[in-house]
Parts: C-alpha cells; structure tokens; sequence
C-alpha cells in the first residue's frame, strides 16, 4: 500500500494549488511546468518564480515540446529546490543523465504522473490538437491508447513514474475531475507537502486500468516492432530505412542520452581528405556524399541504446520522418536486456558499459 | 578462372598480449593467413566498438579484437569492458540482421604464439565461408 | 543572372532534358574530361535523393541531373570532399543554382576547394517539398515530370523559396544548360568560364551565337519571380518586425537546430549556439527568472535565430533547406531570404553571385555606413 493525499479538485487545480502554497511559503525558489500563455499560443516548458504566472501552467498537458530530462541536466538550483512536473520518460532521462554526471537530483521535488501519452509536436499550420482533448481525457479516465497520440507513446510500458517525489495518479482516475491523487513517495514529499490540505489515505497506485493498458500497449508494441523488423533486416534493410537520411543529427541532438556537447560524429576524426574518399570511390565505382550516414546511425545504437528511455522526440525532430526511435527503443531493449538494465529505474544502477563482471560472457573471447 | 577470395581481417592486437602473441607467431614460423591486417593498441579496451563498425563498412571481411586474458589485462579490467562492449556490439549486429559473425574477440597470451595462428586460421576459414563483405560494393552507405 | 554571355554550344534534346545531360556527362566522362560526376541519385528505397559521387559510367544510369527535391544541399556534398584540400580527381559538379551559390561562398570561407570542381548548372524549374516527396515519391515525381516538360515552368507546386527565386538561371558556374526557351529540339550549353570553355572545345562541340531565345524566356521569367518575391517579402515583414512578431513567428520553435545543422553556410563544427558558452548557469537562469516572474525553455530560441542571422545572413543564399529541415514547418527560409535580401543590399553584395567579389564582413571601408539610420531607411525601401 501507498500513502496518498486526496484533494478534492481536478487534478490540474489541486497541483497548481500546491505550487502556490509552496511559491507562498517560500519552500521553492520556482517551479518547472509546461505552459500556455494566451489561448492561441504555444506550449512550452517554464519556469515559474511568480505565483501571479501560476495561472498559464497546464501540468499535464498532453505535449512534450523538448524533454525536460534535458533541460533540467543544465540546470542546479543552489539554494532553494525547484518543483518540477515531469513526465515518467523525462524523469528516467534525467536519471540517466544524472548517472554521467551532467545534472544531479538534489534541490528538486520531482513530481510525475501515469501519463496516457503525448500529441506529436505542432507544425505552423497544422490544426491544433485541442479539439481531440475531451475525447483524450476521457480515454484516461477509461485508461485506453488515446487516438491521435503519437506512436512511441501507444507502445510505451513505463508510464508509471520511477523515482518521482510524488506521483499524481491520472490514469484510470474516474474522478479526475473532482479528485486528485497525490501519492507521496519519499520523505521529502511528506514534508514538502505537510502544510497541504488533504485526506491522507492508504492506496495502490497499480491498478487493474492500468495492468490492462499495460497489456494493450506490449500488443501494440509487439505488432509494431514485428513490421519493423521486416523492414531493416541486413544492411540493404538498414539502407531502405536510413536512406533518405540528411544528416542533419537533429536526432542526436534532442536525444536527452546524447549530451555530448560535440557528438563524435561530427567531430574532427570523421572528415575525410579528399584521397581517403577518391580511393573509397575508385574501389566502388561510386559513392554517397556526405558519408557515413549508416555509420552515425550504428555508431548511435553502439553508444547509446541501453540508455534510450523512449521519448520519441529522435522520431518527432525528424525532417525525414523516419521512425529512428522505434528502432532506438527496439534495440534499447534488447542491449539492456544483457544486463537486466532498465534506464532511469535507479540513479544507483550502474551505467553497462562502466562496469562488468569477472564471469560474464565467457563464450567471448574464445 | 575464379581469383580465390582472400579476406581483409582488420586487427586490432592489445600491444602487450595479442600483439606479442602474433610475433612470437612469426618467430616460430607458424603459419597464419596474409588475410590479417594487425593494428597495434595500447589494450584490447582502446578500441571503440565504433572502429570496428567503421571497418566494417569500409569492406573489412572480418574485425579481430586482440587481449590479454581476463585477469590479465595490463590496465587491470580494460579487457572486461572490451568483452562488454563486444557483446553489446554483436548483439545490436545480430538483431539488425548485420552479419555478427565478422567480429571476432579473442584472447591470446603473449606466449600463445601457436593459439595467435589458430585463430587466425580458423577465423579466416568463417569469413571464407561468409563470403565477400557486401559493404565493399554498396554505395549508399 | 550575372552576366550575359554571348554564345553557347547547341546540343539537340534526346530523352528529354535529364537524359540530355547525362549523355553529356557520360561522354564527358568517357573523354577523360573528368574523373567523377557528383549528381543526384534515388535512393534504394526510392523515397529520396541523394549525392552520389560517380566514377564509373554505369553508375550515371540511376542518376538524375534533375532531382526533384533538395534532400542535403549540393554544397554540403562538395564540403565533404575538399573541406581538408582538394583532391586528384577533377570532378564534374552537376548542381542547382543555389547550390552552386553555396559552393561559391564557402569556398571563399575555406570550406570547399573548387581548383579540381567543375560547376555545371541548369536552368532550375524549383524543387518539391521534401516531406510531401517523401510521403508520395511517385506522385511527386509526376508532378515534377510534367512541371518540367511543361511549356512554362509553373511553380505553383514548388516550395515557396523557389516561387520567389530569380537566381535560377546561369549561376558563376563553368558550364550551364540553357534549358528554357529553347527551340527545334534542342538546348544550349553555356560556358560561364575558361574552364568550362576548355571542356566544350575538348569535346569538339560547335558553339551557336544567338541566345536570344533563351535570353528572352529567362528574363520574362526573372521578372515573374521578382513580382512574386516583393509580394512575399510584403507578407513577411510584418512576422518578423518587431521583437513579439518575432516571437510569435517562432514560437512553435523546439529549438532542435535543425535548421542551422543543414543549412550549407552554416558549416561551423560546432554552432556557438549549441556549444558550453551559450548555456546560461543555474543561477542566472533564475535571476533573469525572477525578472519576469517566468521563463520559457528552450532558452534564447530568439537569440538563435537573430544570432543566426547576423552570423550568416550576408550569404545566404535561399536554397530553403533549412524550411525543408524544420520538424514544426517554420518558414525558416521566406524570413532568412527576407533578411538576407537586406543584409546582402546593404553591401550591394550577392551571396555566390563570383568568387571574386570578397565577403563583406572581410573588409571595410572608411567611408562607409556612416549614416547608420539613414542606411537602415533606405534598405527597408520606406520610412
Ligand atoms: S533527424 Fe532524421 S534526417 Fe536528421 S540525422 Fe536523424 S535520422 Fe537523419
Ligand atoms: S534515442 Fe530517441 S527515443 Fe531514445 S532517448 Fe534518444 S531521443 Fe528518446
Ligand atoms: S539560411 Fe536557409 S535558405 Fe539561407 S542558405 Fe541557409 S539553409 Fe539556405
Ligand atoms: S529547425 Fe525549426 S524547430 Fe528546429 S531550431 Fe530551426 S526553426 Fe526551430
Ligand atoms: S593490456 Fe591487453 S587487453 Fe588490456
């Protein structure tokens, strides 16, 4: 059983509440949230030090313009802690990314929800997905694969959070509107949220909702991996989905995994002089320039794949539309199947390729 | 009258063990394929499994990767981390339906000149039988 | 256009213009002329195109001079082959206008070497969207096909960067392919250099003089083009004047730098706006934070893009890839054109248009700009 607070508003009104509280008595120095600042605006992630400002927040708004994983890796407030709404992938990224050392978890209260999936980013032009929210919100209630979510979030299994402060619970919440479930995981969120007013109760967050979804999104996962891999197997096959590739790394560059400031493979040590090319091209008869676009891609897999968390933003960035996360997550997968990893599942797991057993593999090597 | 196939098999040999290992190879006149290209490194650990793809797509026929034995490695556990990241780069080429058989890790001792020569023959016999590394006619990568 | 040239070699139109021209390129190749042809080939997969460096003949059958979307731009390709010198083959560049205005000015940056390039270009009808090809190659390239069979080029289903182009003809290339308003089935290849005057009289082909055909078609069309890009600009202006225009302009922006990433111009290893120095710390964040009581993130979108354009605006050459980039459909391009038609104005420079002429921002004059607000009136045309 889980200790929650039950708070009798809608689950947006009763969070937004408790920031005010919080921005009121001085707990935080800001709190992180999406937001909308007119009606016809675009989200975006902010942070907010004015309570007056508390009223553009819309914490669980079904977008995810960046991860915020990412943004709160550059960013350690000092002094004062910063509340945060988060969703479970982001907050695994920010995991991961506290395990290499580019963001560390004190001086913030994480809070996160069973998320029911994003809207795919909003291009100039298109309709807003606005009009798909009350069908959205009810499908939560219900605890269904929304339509019109993007496809990374249909197959996604970890839409619990891990390692939140405090867990809002949304899906299968047929009282979403009148009621809001705030699960208080660690001691620092019974503290945070002592002066808050609500029933405390004895609850689990697991239900039978959410072991269904969880069951429709494995059926949907595995349907969509299975066209997958009909499509990239061999190089031809790597060729077929890469191919259309422009190089732009705009993938690498959302990647909340991929923090280096300058990727490998766009430094230096990949510039070819024209010779090393002219005799790669005499070999073949014929060659694509700029190289390397299978390269960037294996080498991405090799680097970085046990860590993918599955946010889907490689396939969102892409001007291609190639769908680069399905791959990254089926492989992910797989890579961190060998070590019984989970990324962002425990700040205290080691990263696999920092570490190894003297006993492991020993078919290797032989 | 077919040119009998004989593959590239980019090295990479840790200096202290596999590297030593080879020459003692070729003191004893043992015999092994001209098929291997030996690449000197520091430890089996220095090689990124990036240079391996790198090579693979450059039209190596096959990638050797040369340490000490576990335990014995002259940098204490770089050879574990090599043994990892060859699993994760065998694995990912095995689920991509890449050909994972043209990487190989062994271990060779720097006094097991005749093991050195065995692997190499063996692995150059699998990369026969593997064929010509499609990489080298494929202009879209 | 840059300079009227006074006579071309006639070459008679067989499978079209794109099999025209790699006949061409195949008999060039064969002469030895070259040692490779970089060109546009489809992709395996058939839903895109890519630059191929071609060696052997055989290769060009899959080619397409004539691509009908620019996947990565031309000078991009020339930028991974002599960013560090040039080579030994003397290679064949066959490319659009704007990527061989790109070519020009990076070469002037030190980014691509042409001594061993020889830029070949056509008459240039406009690309497709990138993102529409990919979703319905087949579709599209009927579309394109019949675009450029057509008697007038209607460029109504071409991106809008290409609807207000008047450099789609006769770039400082070596060679060019006269295409538009040519009669009797046939077209004309233009020298725009010694260097492509030599390869003509390599391969022994008989020049014509009169162009005024060509001429003629080229010049109604450069005004069509003018008409439009005024009428554009005129709906721009208003997005991105004034600082909550602007913001409003690219408030869909996730700050993914895609843009940046392919523009050719752009060719900095790393961006100064994705390097350490233009992350702001922890404790200024929440000082500028607490300024306004809120702060949105990704931070400095604006500063990216108003950086962007005061790095690089001067030559930019409005070949639109980074609109074709953008995951959220920006019109990165129309407003980069916009504010580069200004910069480049204010130097009475023109992105690519010789090698000769130096880039601005590498000299000075002591005369110059001296009336700063004087200047910025005159270049917005109005008061
Ligand atoms: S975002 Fe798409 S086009 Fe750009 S590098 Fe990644 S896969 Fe290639
Ligand atoms: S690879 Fe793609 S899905 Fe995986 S963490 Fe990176 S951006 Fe997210
Ligand atoms: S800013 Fe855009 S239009 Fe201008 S050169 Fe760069 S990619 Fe081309
Ligand atoms: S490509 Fe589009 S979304 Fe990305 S930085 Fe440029 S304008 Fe913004
Ligand atoms: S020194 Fe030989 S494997 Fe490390």
């Amino acid at each position: 059983m889980d200790r929650l607070m039950k708070v009798n508003k809608s689950a947006e009104l009763a969070i937004i509440d408790f920031f005010r509280l919080l921005l009121e008595n001085d707990r935080v120095s800001g709190i992180f949230t999406l937001r909308k600042i007119n009606k016809d605006d675009s989200v975006d992630y902010c942070l907010v030090t004015d309570e007056n400002r508390l009223d553009e927040a819309i914490p669980f708004y079904p977008f995810m313009p960046a991860n915020a994983g990412q943004i709160l890796s550059r960013f350690s407030p000092m002094n004062k802690p910063v509340a945060v709404v988060i969703k479970p992938c982001e907050l695994r990224a920010f995991i991961e990314l506290v395990k290499r050392e580019q963001g560390t978890l004190d001086n913030f209260l994480l809070i996160s929800y069973s998320c029911a999936g994003v809207f795919p980013i909003i291009k100039t032009g298109d309709e807003p997905f606005e009009k798909f929210l009350p069908s959205y919100w009810e499908t939560v209630k219900r605890g269904g694969i929304s339509q019109g979510i993007r496809q990374t979030c249909k197959v996604c299994e970890h839409f619990l959070p891990m390692n939140a402060d405090i867990t809002i619970s949304l899906i299968g919440e047929n009282k979403l509107d009148s009621e809001c479930k705030m699960f208080l995981n660690t001691d620092k969120a019974k503290e945070f949220a002592k002066d808050f007013e609500g029933e405390m109760l004895e609850e689990d967050l697991e239900s039978p909702v959410i072991n269904s979804l969880l069951t429709k999104r494995k059926g949907e996962k595995e349907d969509l991996f299975t066209e997958l891999s009909s499509k990239y197997s061999g190089l031809d096959g790597m060729i077929n989905i890469f191919g259309r590739c422009i190089g732009c790394h705009g993938c690498s560059r959302v990647c909340p995994i991929c923090y280096c400031t300058l990727c490998d493979f766009e430094s230096h040590n990949y510039d070819y002089s024209a010779s090393i090319l002219e005799r790669e091209i005499s070999q073949k008869g014929a060659l694509r320039l700029p190289p390397d676009t299978i390269f960037f891609h294996l080498g991405r897999l090799i680097h970085m794949s046990f860590s993918c968390i599955g946010c889907g933003l490689c396939t969102e960035v892409c001007p291609a539309n190639i769908p680069v996360s399905t791959l990254f997550i089926k492989i992910g997968e797989e890579t961190a199947k060998m070590f019984d990893y989970i990324p962002g599942r425990n700040v205290k797991e080691a990263i696999p390729v920092t570490v190894f057993k003297e006993e492991e593999f020993a078919e290797l090597g032989e | 009258m077919e040119r009998e196939f004989l593959p590239k098999i980019v090295s990479f040999l840790c200096k202290w063990c596999s590297y030593t290992g080879a020459d003692l190879a070729g003191i004893n006149r043992l015999q092994y394929p001209t098929s291997i290209l030996p690449i000197k490194v520091m430890c089996s650990s220095r090689v990124d499994p990036v240079f391996v793809i790198k090579a693979y797509l450059r039209g190596a026929d096959g990638v050797l990767i040369g340490g000490c034995h576990p335990g014995d490695c002259h940098y204490q556990d770089g050879n574990y981390h090599t043994r990892r990241r060859v699993a994760i780069l065998k694995r990912v080429f095995e689920l991509l339906g890449l050909e994972e058989g043209r990487i190989r890790l062994s271990w060779i001792s720097a006094s097991e000149g005749p093991k050195f020569a065995r692997v190499c023959n063996e692995f150059t016999e699998v990369i026969k039988s593997l064929g010509e590394n499609t990489t080298k006619t494929t202009i879209f990568l | 256009m840059n300079i009227v040239p006074n006579r071309g070699a006639k070459i008679s139109v067989k499978n079209g213009f794109r099999g025209t021209i790699l006949e061409f390129l195949r008999n060039s190749l064969e002469k030895g002329c070259f040692d490779g042809i970089l060109i546009p080939m489809r992709v395996p997969a058939d839903d895109s195109y890519a630059w191929v460096l071609v060696r052997d003949k055989p290769f060009l059958d899959n080619a397409n001079p004539i691509a009908p979307i620019v996947s990565v731009q031309g000078a991009k390709a020339l930028t991974s082959l002599t960013r560090k010198g040039g080579g030994n083959f003397n290679v064949a560049a066959i490319m659009k206008p704007c990527d061989i205005r790109a070519s020009i000015e990076l070469s002037k940056l030190k980014q691509v070497n042409l001594e061993k390039i020889t830029l070949i270009s056509y008459d240039c009808p406009g690309t497709l969207e990138m993102s529409n090809y990919i979703e319905n190659p087949e579709e599209s390239e009927k579309i394109f096909g019949s675009l450029l069979d057509g008697d007038v080029w209607d460029d109504k289903f071409t991106k809008p960067i290409c609807q207000i182009c008047d450099n789609f003809s006769f770039p400082a290339c070596d060679l060019h392919f006269a295409l538009l308003g040519t009669e009797n089935g046939s077209i004309y290849l233009i020298p725009g250099t010694e260097k492509g005057e030599n390869i003509l009289d390599d391969l022994g082909i008989e020049y014509s003089e009169d162009l005024s055909n060509w001429e003629k078609k080229v010049i109604e069309l450069i005004k069509k083009k003018e008409k439009q890009k005024a009428e554009k600009f005129e709906l721009v202006k208003p997005t991105v004047e004034g600082f909550d225009n602007l913001l409003k302009t690219f408030a869909n922006c996730i700050g993914c730098h895609n843009c940046q990433s392919a523009c050719p111009i752009c060719y900095c290893r790393q961006c100064y706006f994705d390097s350490e120095v233009s992350k702001p710390n922890s404790d200024f964040i929440l000082l500028r934070t607490s300024k306004r009581g809120g702060i949105s993130f990704p931070l400095d979108r604006i500063m990216f893009h108003t950086g962007r354009m005061s790095h690089m605006s001067l030559s930019c050459v409005s070949c639109g890839v980074c609109t074709d980039a953008c995951p959220v459909s920006i019109p990165v391009a129309d407003i980069f054109s916009y504010v580069a038609d200004k910069t480049q104005r204010t130097f009475e420079y023109k992105a690519g248009n010789s090698t000769e002429e130096p880039l601005p921002m590498r000299e000075y004059r002591f005369d110059e700009l001296l009336e700063i607000k004087e200047l910025v009136k005159d270049a917005d045309g109005q008061d």
